[in-house]
């Protein structure tokens, strides 16, 4: 690391977050690239089809469909770029953006590996390191910032079916993550602190999915509310509003918001690893190492990234007043139980 | 008319949500398990250009031109299937040949055009069924296209070599023995 950033003139602190910065942004964009494989092929093999299979590169190695991606990616680029006569022509073309960035945003914070030391130096696996002042607050209020994506989209369409489905997947967002930040809350008091360093070395021993299953129950359901994916995937409802905010997008628009909704599903798989399932933590080593604990970090991620996809494809849709009455008369309630009950606990403990 | 709507009392385990959830994604996971490890030649899917399906006995597809083994064909142009054609797709020109042979007995008449149009043709097997002789079959290809129109104007020696290689048989682009009038033609 010395030597590298000697050589490049830059100190150790500034490469290494260079190369952090480039981790960050590329691994949960190249994560979600694939989870639309994962979603396509996994689909079809859960309803007994078998999927894209028949793009291969160079007409020759179809390797189980995965150059579907590359297909996909191009015929985004080299569609028609579409924008509707009466749609509101900045916000349309701002609209991708504003769905993007705070997807590729969320992941800023999420330790993804054990720190370690090098050159009498610590280096930490996260982008920003721990005591930063945000700590577990900023995915929250980055996610609740996607919100903006969703109602600029249906705003600036002009099309009803799109400020429908805007209209009704803000409301969603915005009910759910009461739940939610309740949920985190109780965390952050159990932990004593709301950093994620903080949050994964108080799940030493126990992880905290043991004594806050409530909480995990609340946070998990909260999350696909809020990645706006089945059960909850109001924004779209195919059979009545066509595509919800975003049927007039098309071409490369399309892709970088169906990209951003998946970057969104890796983001919200990674903080419910941090949160509920010890991080980095392997059970039973209590100093993984990079390479373990990274590898740890991103097989526990993998696996709640699929089963996003799994009950994507094993339940309907709710109806939206099933959604509201489960946000706010279950959700809400049950989540302000588990802090209380919390709270109890450590008061009694003293 | 009032519908009554039965309604399910649930338990309270159904109403927590989660225990139904639960038995739904073993559900799903045990489709996804059996048809991520069957092989693919065993799902239900047929991968069509690589694999086909085997049509069911009795299944209409494209027209075959029987032959004798010598090569000289079956037909001895009746016009039967001509004129039992709904879609009127089948031309037939016949022409008289002498060279009597063994395999052929006496008969001296065969077509010197037959065409079908499968455009027009509705594989109905009619012309099968009116064939005295048996001389034409439908059969089981179906995977029947081309880029123009005129390509699916079968003639005599398509028809007669449509199943030459699925049956191991000569392609035959030539009658045995010569017609009488290009003979007198000829002469």
């Amino acid at each position: 690391m010395d030597q590298l950033s000697a050589l490049l003139h830059m100190s150790p602190a500034t490469l290494w977050m260079a190369f952090k910065v480039v981790l960050v942004f590329a691994g949960p964009l190249t994560l979600a690239a694939l989870m639309t494989w994962v979603e396509r092929r996994g689909s079809a093999m859960i309803q007994d089809r078998i999927g894209p299979n028949r793009a291969a590169l160079f007409g020759k190695w179809r390797l189980m469909g995965l150059p579907q991606l590359a297909a996909d990616g191009i015929k985004a680029f080299m569609k028609e770029d579409l924008v509707p006569p009466h749609a509101h022509k900045f916000l349309f073309w701002l609209t991708p953006i504003l769905a993007f960035l705070p997807a590729a945003l969320g992941f800023a914070v999420i330790p993804f590996g054990q720190s370690f030391q090098s050159g009498g130096q610590t280096y930490h696996l996260s982008l920003l390191d721990p005591g930063n002042g945000m700590g577990m607050l900023y995915p929250l209020a980055i996610g609740a910032t996607a919100v903006y994506g969703v109602l600029v989209a249906a705003w600036s369409s002009n099309n009803k079916w799109a400020i429908l489905g805007g209209m009704r997947a803000s409301a969603q967002m915005v009910s759910y993550e009461l739940g939610m930040s309740l949920a985190v809350i109780s965390i952050f008091m159990t932990t004593g602190g709301y950093d994620p360093h903080q949050i994964i070395a108080a799940q030493h021993g126990m992880w905290n999915v043991g004594p806050q299953f409530v909480g995990f129950l609340v946070f998990f359901t909260c999350m696909f509310a809020e990645t706006n994916r089945l059960p909850f995937d109001f924004a779209e409802g195919e059979s009545e509003i066509v595509a919800g905010y975003f049927t007039e997008f098309g071409s490369m628009k399309f892709a970088l918001m169906y990209l951003s909704e998946f970057i969104h599903l890796v983001t919200a798989s990674a903080l419910i690893v941090t949160l509920y399932f010890g991080g980095w933590r392997v059970p039973f080593v209590a100093n993984p190492g990079v390479l373990l604990s990274v590898a740890a970090f991103l097989g526990k991620t993998l696996f709640f990234c699929w089963v996003f996809v799994w009950v994507r494809w094993t339940l309907p849709r709710f109806r939206y007043d099933q959604l509201m009455k489960m946000g706010w008369k279950v959700m809400l309630p049950l989540s302000l139980a588990n802090f209380l009950f919390h709270a109890f606990l450590m008061f009694r403990r003293g | 008319m009032a519908v009554i709507v039965k309604q399910v009392e649930l338990s309270w385990l159904d109403r927590t949500y989660f225990w139904p959830i639960f038995k739904g994604m073993v559900i799903t996971m045990r489709h996804f398990l059996r048809q991520i490890t069957t092989r693919t030649k065993d799902r239900y899917t047929v991968q069509y250009p690589d694999m086909k399906r085997e049509m069911p006995e009795g299944y209409r597809g494209l027209h075959e031109l029987k032959r004798f083994e010598d090569g000289a064909i079956k037909c001895v142009a009746c016009f039967m299937c001509a004129e039992a054609c709904p879609a009127r797709c089948i031309t037939i020109q016949a022409e008289e040949f002498s060279d009597l042979n063994l395999t052929q007995g006496f008969e001296e008449k065969r077509p010197a055009i037959f065409k079908i149009d499968m455009l027009r043709c509705i594989y109905c097997g009619y012309c099968e069924e009116a064939c005295p002789k048996d001389a034409i079959w439908l059969r089981k290809d179906y995977d029947l296209a081309a880029y123009d129109r005129l390509s699916m104007q079968f003639g005599k020696w398509d028809l007669m070599n449509t199943y030459a290689d699925a049956d191991q048989k000569d392609r035959i682009t030539m009658d045995p023995s010569p017609s009488t009038q290009t003979k007198a033609g000829l002469e």
